[in-house]
């Protein structure tokens, strides 16, 4: 009777090996640096939890929101966690790709985060995702071309400078270029050749895009849609937009100071070739544009003479997919990778962009190491996320919203009335805001 | 021996009838199911004739199907009519025809998206096209960013992409009519516009079907150049229905509208190409002994 034991034995060993067997946990994401930082997050939380196995699956960025949006929507449940843009959370979670944090997880977020982040993250008064990382965006400026053409050059932080915590705050708040300045500024630096035989004096790094421009109407007071989200009517065409869409459109049509569109990275060559005077762009061109032998300065965000201080914000989040048949395990990660001091501190050391968590802003608030350029810029960024961010706004029709804008800016830009552009887009997002909030 | 011919001819015309159901009526039928859904919430949800009534109040749509129709309106006849005429010198035998022959068929042996992007460079503000009209003193002009020309400047493309491949068809129908037909015309003495008129263009007239019909279906589904050139803009100018369908697909995430648009594309289609064939596929009027 040797089969008995034989059995028992072999019934042994696998239970053993249901017991420890391992979770795999996919998360889909782009290419780039932000993988290589994941990567690092993933191997320290592997090392902690034997039992955890992260795999990192990646897709160039201009096919990653179109594949993920179609393995979301076919219910793929080798996707446990999905790298979310800010302002796709809300139709994600209206789409049902994606599931909520439960409470415990949200309280900690809100503790340990600052507000705008929790925010983005937020749909139907449920937490659906975790910010990475926050952005910033500041303005760019080459000393020698401003000079040149007989403009004093802004209060900012250049190369040698060193700025502790109040000197950043004086300058954000009281010595911030106005977009009036920007104009005249960049009119003496192009003069009436628009760019051909002088440099350019201005250009905003992501061209007509709802992230860059949304300021500008912010600086005005104005909201993009209603708080309800479910129109854009009196907001986007009203006046406060309507006369930062008029600026807009001078830098191109009337003053022509500003190449009409620009390329991923093409404002950050420009300036670095001295093709380009100024440009407001994100903190991330700070090391490209240290490198090259530009004598260059970084100012606060602009804001309108008569306005306030408005400063874009908001980058990736991690949010766990419905389908997930782990989600248990892909919380803990996303709980792991954005909440932990651990998780955080990785992140921020290998891709040095700006945090959420107020532990990592603090730090940079206190640190020494952040008094000298051009690390000092990031804690003009903390200061900037802390007092000036205004987030993208939360509707399930953003898409359609971002895409609307793009449209209406670049049309103005094209030389479209600003008030026939502005209409166009308004309808645009009327429509779809009725047609996805039907119940 | 009592064969059936009805079973040879299901089985010659299976492969065809077995292509025309997987490739054009499966996915007809799965575009008209899908246009009666949407998502709400999360969860997809059967809403009828919805998405089609949205459709009757979407001014993007209506400018979108108003684009369209300007667009076919324009391109259908300009590239039939060059497509003809350069058939007719095609078929000439005069010196130097050979260069000429090859000259137009170089744009058959290009991929639309590599087409696409030569003419980019073609047209942009500093682009070739600019460089030569700034060298006597014109420009430069936004071809493909001013509401004003960037139609026309898809127009442009498209007929350059199409013309020489409707001409191989069309150069093939001229060469099936006989010439005897032409040479009594000659003897006759009829001119040769009366010739083209009243000889060569009614017995041309099956391949001139084929190719109205293919082409402005062709046209009316035409979506790279908008895609790769324009995005539809400036100001909607170039937003033809395909690529309204598309951003809405798969750019929005809004499938039912997608597929609603796709429908109204398809109706619109049948019923153009069914006007089509009732003006041209008339039978000739019979002649009396």
């Amino acid at each position: 009777m040797t089969r008995l034991p034989i059995l028992t034995t072999a019934l042994a060993i696998g239970l053993a090996t249901t017991a420890h067997a391992q979770t795999t946990l996919t998360i889909l994401m782009i290419e780039g640096l932000d993988k290589g930082a994941m990567e690092a997050v993933a191997a320290q939380y592997m090392q902690d939890r034997a039992d955890v196995k992260v795999e990192i699956q990646s897709l160039p960025w201009n096919q990653f929101f179109q594949v993920s949006e179609m393995r979301l929507k076919s219910g793929d449940a080798a996707v446990d966690l999905i790298y979310t843009d800010a302002p796709v959370v809300a139709a994600y979670a209206a789409n049902g790709y994606i599931q909520p944090f439960d409470a415990a997880v949200a309280d900690e977020a809100k503790a340990k985060l600052v507000a705008p982040s929790v925010t983005a993250g937020t749909y139907d008064g449920k937490l659906y995702s975790l910010p990475m990382n926050s952005s910033a965006q500041v303005l760019y400026y080459n000393v020698d071309l401003l000079k040149a053409a007989g403009v004093t050059p802004p209060n900012g932080l250049t190369k040698g400078s060193v700025a502790n915590p109040d000197a950043i705050a004086t300058l954000a708040s009281t010595d911030r270029w106005t977009f009036e300045q920007i104009a005249e500024a960049a009119k003496a630096v192009s003069g009436s050749e628009g760019g051909k035989a002088k440099p350019w004096g201005f250009a905003f790094e992501q061209f007509a895009e709802l992230y860059q421009l949304q300021p500008l109407g912010g600086s005005l007071g104005s909201d993009l849609i209603s708080a309800d989200a479910m129109t854009a009517d009196s907001y986007l065409n009203g006046e406060a937009w309507t006369k930062a869409a008029t600026w807009w459109s001078d830098l191109f049509n009337s003053w022509n100071v500003s190449p009409r569109s620009l390329g991923f990275g093409e404002a950050a060559q420009m300036f670095t070739n001295g093709q380009l005077a100024m440009f407001v762009g994100g903190t991330w061109n700070v090391a490209a544009v240290a490198q090259s032998s530009i004598n260059f300065g970084i100012a606060p965000h602009p804001k309108f003479a008569d306005g306030k201080a408005a400063t874009p914000t908001g980058s990736w989040y991690l949010s766990v997919t419905k389908a997930s048949p782990d989600a248990a395990a892909a919380t803990d990660f996303a709980h792991y990778a954005a909440l932990s001091d651990q998780g955080t501190d990785i992140w921020f050391d290998k891709l040095n962009q700006l945090p959420t968590t107020n532990r990592l802003l603090d730090k940079i608030n206190a640190d020494n190491s952040f008094d000298a350029f051009p690390a000092s810029v990031m804690r003009l960024s903390a200061w900037e996320s802390r007092n000036t961010a205004v987030a993208r706004p939360v509707t399930v029709a953003f898409s359609q919203l971002q895409d609307a804008f793009r449209t209406a800016f670049t049309d103005i830009a094209n030389g479209v009335a600003v008030d026939e552009a502005l209409a166009t887009a308004v309808d645009s997002y009327d429509q779809a805001a009725k047609r996805l909030n039907r119940k | 021996m009592n064969r059936s011919p009805i079973k040879l001819l299901v089985l010659t015309l299976a492969p065809a009838l077995l292509g025309l159901a997987v490739f054009r009526a499966y996915p007809i039928g799965l575009a008209l199911y899908e246009s009666l859904y949407t998502t709400i919430g999360g969860e997809r949800a059967f809403i009828g004739l919805g998405n089609y009534l949205d459709l009757l109040t979407d001014a993007g749509f209506w400018k979108s199907l108003r684009v369209t129709l300007w667009f076919n309106l324009i391109i259908n006849p300009l590239q039939v009519a060059l497509a003809l005429a350069l058939a007719l010198m095609f078929v000439q035998k005069l010196p130097g025809m050979a260069v000429f022959r090859l000259l137009f068929l170089i744009p058959i042996g290009i991929s639309l998206p590599v087409a696409v992007i030569i003419w980019r460079i073609v047209l942009l503000p500093e682009g070739f096209l600019n460089g030569v009209l700034g060298g006597v003193g014109l420009g430069p002009y936004r071809f493909l960013t001013s509401p004003d020309f960037a139609l026309y400047s898809i127009i442009a493309i498209a007929t350059w992409k199409g013309v020489s491949y409707w001409m191989i068809f069309l150069v093939g129908g001229l060469q099936n009519i006989p010439p005897e037909i032409g040479e009594a015309a000659r003897l006759e003495g009829a001119s040769p516009w009366q010739r083209l008129w009243l000889i060569t263009l009614p017995l041309l007239r099956p391949t001139l079907l084929f190719v109205l019909v293919a082409d402005v279906t062709i046209n009316f589904l035409l979506f790279a150049p908008v895609f790769m050139l324009t995005g539809g803009g400036p100001r909607g100018s170039t937003n033809v229905l395909m690529y309204e369908a598309y951003k809405s697909g798969f750019v929005f995430g809004d499938m039912g509208r997608a597929m609603a648009i796709v429908v109204c594309l398809v109706a619109l289609l049948l019923v153009i190409v069914g006007i089509q064939f009732r003006l041209l596929s008339s039978a000739p009027p019979k002649e009396t002994p």
